[in-house]
């Protein structure tokens, strides 16, 4: 005789009320760390993707890749820094693009294929080998669309798509370091040479990235090492996103289990009754313990999976222009974390069961 | 405290209300009888229940010693806040007295611990409380199989077929998947002495059972009480203020002030 279960299936309206009030709850927590979690990517993407272990910006950058100039002969000095395996010159810069007669803002990379400095996530495709090439991560385009940058008129050949490979939550090209001095030099006529912006790396087997890009400093002249890891925590305004996420995610997840608790505190007062009357003819502290434990998973996880629902349409529904999905891992620790914070606070209402005195039930005290 | 010590009648007391008194019959004092019981199942020894101290302090419980046989059905007469329902809290294992013993069977239930008294209420008492008290939210057949379930090592099946058993003898077979508030006061009183009997104690006790009922009513659950007790051969005490419920028992010991008084025969309260 299984009480929990027993008094859910009498009580439908109530448990479908609080079910349905959980999952809002639990739904707004998915819905806000998955847009958290895309602006943020669409962010940090191109760099945290990248296929280097260290990025070499310049000293004046400070910490920022956009604001960066190297000169491409850095690549030289970098690669000469101890520990240092590999390396490949990065250029990046907006530009206004042209696709199917819609103008919109591109980012654009240019690195050098077969060397550090490449994107991550291809979807689909291939990245380019030749110059007029392009993978394309956001943006909404198609493999062979011609997407042209704008006012050079330079055309690119979508060859392959990227998943979250953006930067500046724009969409964003990845052409050869070719297509890129081309593209900087059309727009700039008269440069004694073209700048990179960055000097991607990659260490030996067994070298410490950390301690490689800390070298970087001392051993060229004018350049700053970070690792990648550190490239993309440093990205301007990234700590303060990151910061007003979690605050506000946290937030609803608190403010939703303290809810969740109450509500199941109001259903154990009102229940108390039936509680000590139990209580009295032998039914252990433990075991009404356990029908409250019982209802709150019951409830928790039927007002995940309906959450769950509710964010994979949000998610489809919403036109963020990001590129927003729904991580796995993220629904998986999401509905373990609320339902373990919920357990947690239903030991309020099993605190309140502990304390009754059975001898209440016949009025003896 | 509920249970308050005011002494005399009170205005739900009609028949104590009558006659000014719990009738001071010519029965001998509890613990002179207890001599006449050496096999009692039930007995208890000069337990004194007092709540708080100093000048708060309430007696509510004074030196009680009572013995019951097994098989007898008693009641235990009082007006209200005369003790009685502590007392029999005291024997159900729901409070612990201030002093004195209480054995069943031979058991020292004082000495019990509360996770022990827990596993005894739900053993080797059955409870009617007054208003039925069911759980709301499970039917008749449910509210038997719960109890069935508290206790260790019965089996479903025995459990179902028990229930069902009890059910049909109480003449609520057609009734045993109806909730509680489907049910009237006198279905509802049967359900629960269904459950009190479903894990065939050997103590079971009954607290005002005709209070939320009318006469007629209430002299047929008694009545079924009785049969079901003395048919089974458990032991049974019967808390009530009600004259008129006494016939139905074997024994009736008369309470007041928190001192049982004295035992009568039913048949000296009649009027």
């Amino acid at each position: 005789m299984n009480l929990g279960a027993a008094e859910v299936r009498r009580a439908k309206l109530r448990f479908g009320l609080l079910t349905a009030a959980v999952s809002l709850l639990v739904f707004l927590v998915l819905l806000l760390t998955t847009l958290s979690n895309a602006l943020i990517g669409s962010l940090t993407g191109a760099l945290d993707a990248l296929q280097a272990d260290g990025l070499v910006y310049s000293t004046t950058a400070r910490d920022n890749i956009v604001a960066s100039r190297l000169d491409p002969a850095t690549a030289q000095a970098v690669a000469a820094v101890p520990g240092v395996a590999a390396v490949g010159s990065v250029g990046t810069f907006t530009s206004r693009a042209t696709t199917a007669g819609t103008t919109t803002d591109l980012q654009v990379f240019g690195f050098q294929p077969d060397a550090p400095g490449a994107p991550g996530g291809l979807s689909d495709g291939r990245l380019p080998a030749a110059p007029g090439e392009a993978a394309v991560g956001g943006g909404g385009v198609a493999i062979g669309d011609t997407v042209t940058l704008e006012p050079t008129g330079i055309p690119l050949t979508v060859v392959g798509l990227l998943r979250g490979a953006q930067f500046n939550a724009l969409p964003t090209a990845y052409v050869d370091l070719a297509t890129y001095e081309e593209a900087i030099s059309a727009a700039n006529p008269g440069l004694p040479f073209v700048p990179v912006n960055a000097v991607a790396f990659d260490v030996d087997d067994g070298a410490d990235a950390t301690s490689v890009a800390a070298s970087v400093a001392g051993a060229v002249q004018g350049a700053t090492g970070y690792t990648r890891e550190q490239a993309v925590a440093l990205i301007p305004g990234i700590s303060s996103i990151s910061q007003s996420f979690g605050i506000l995610v946290g937030l609803t997840f608190i403010i939703g289990i303290v809810v969740i608790g109450f509500f199941f505190l109001i259903l154990t007062v009102q229940k108390l009754r039936s509680f000590t009357l139990l209580r009295a003819i032998g039914a252990p502290t433990r075991s009404l313990a356990a029908t409250v434990a019982l209802q709150i998973t019951l409830v928790v996880l039927a007002a995940s999976v309906i959450a769950v629902g509710l964010t994979l349409l949000a998610v489809q529904g919403l036109n963020t222009g990001l590129p927003v999905s729904l991580s796995p891992v993220l629904i998986a620790g999401t509905v373990a974390a609320v339902l373990a914070f919920s357990l947690l606070a239903g030991l309020l209402s099993i605190r309140r069961i502990a304390r009754i005195d059975p001898a209440t039930a016949v009025g003896a005290r | 405290m509920t249970d308050a010590m005011t002494p005399g009648p009170t205005s739900e007391d009609p028949v104590l209300a009558a006659t000014g008194s719990v009738p001071n019959g010519p029965g001998e004092p509890p613990a002179l009888d207890a001599t006449h019981h050496a096999s009692a199942l039930l007995r208890v020894s000069d337990v004194r229940k007092v709540y708080g101290e100093g000048h708060t302090e309430v007696v509510a419980v004074a030196d009680a010693t009572m013995a019951v046989d097994q098989g007898e059905f008693v009641a235990l007469l009082g007006p209200s806040g005369s003790g009685k329902t502590t007392l029999i809290s005291i024997v159900g294992g729901l409070l612990s007295p201030s002093g004195g013993t209480v054995t069943l069977g031979g058991s020292d239930v004082t000495g019990l611990s509360k996770k022990d008294l827990t596993a005894f209420r739900a053993e080797r008492v059955g409870f009617v409380f007054q208003s039925a008290n069911l759980v709301p939210f499970l039917t008749a057949r449910e509210n038997l199989l719960y109890v069935a379930s508290l206790v260790k090592g019965t089996s479903r099946a025995q459990a179902q077929a028990r229930a069902d058993g009890l059910l049909e003898e109480l003449g609520l077979g057609a009734r045993a998947k109806n909730l509680p508030e489907q049910l009237s006061g006198g279905e509802r009183q049967r359900v629960a002495i269904g459950r009190a009997l479903m894990n065939d104690p050997d103590l079971v006790l009954v607290d005002e059972p005709t209070a939320a009922l009318d006469t007629a009513m209430g002299r047929q659950v008694v009545e079924l009480l009785r049969r079901e007790i003395k048919g089974r051969g458990k032991t049974g005490i019967m808390v009530t203020h009600d004259l008129r419920m006494v016939e139905y028992t074997d024994r009736v010991f008369e309470i007041l002030d928190g001192h049982l008084t004295h035992v009568e025969e039913p048949s000296a309260l009649r009027h």
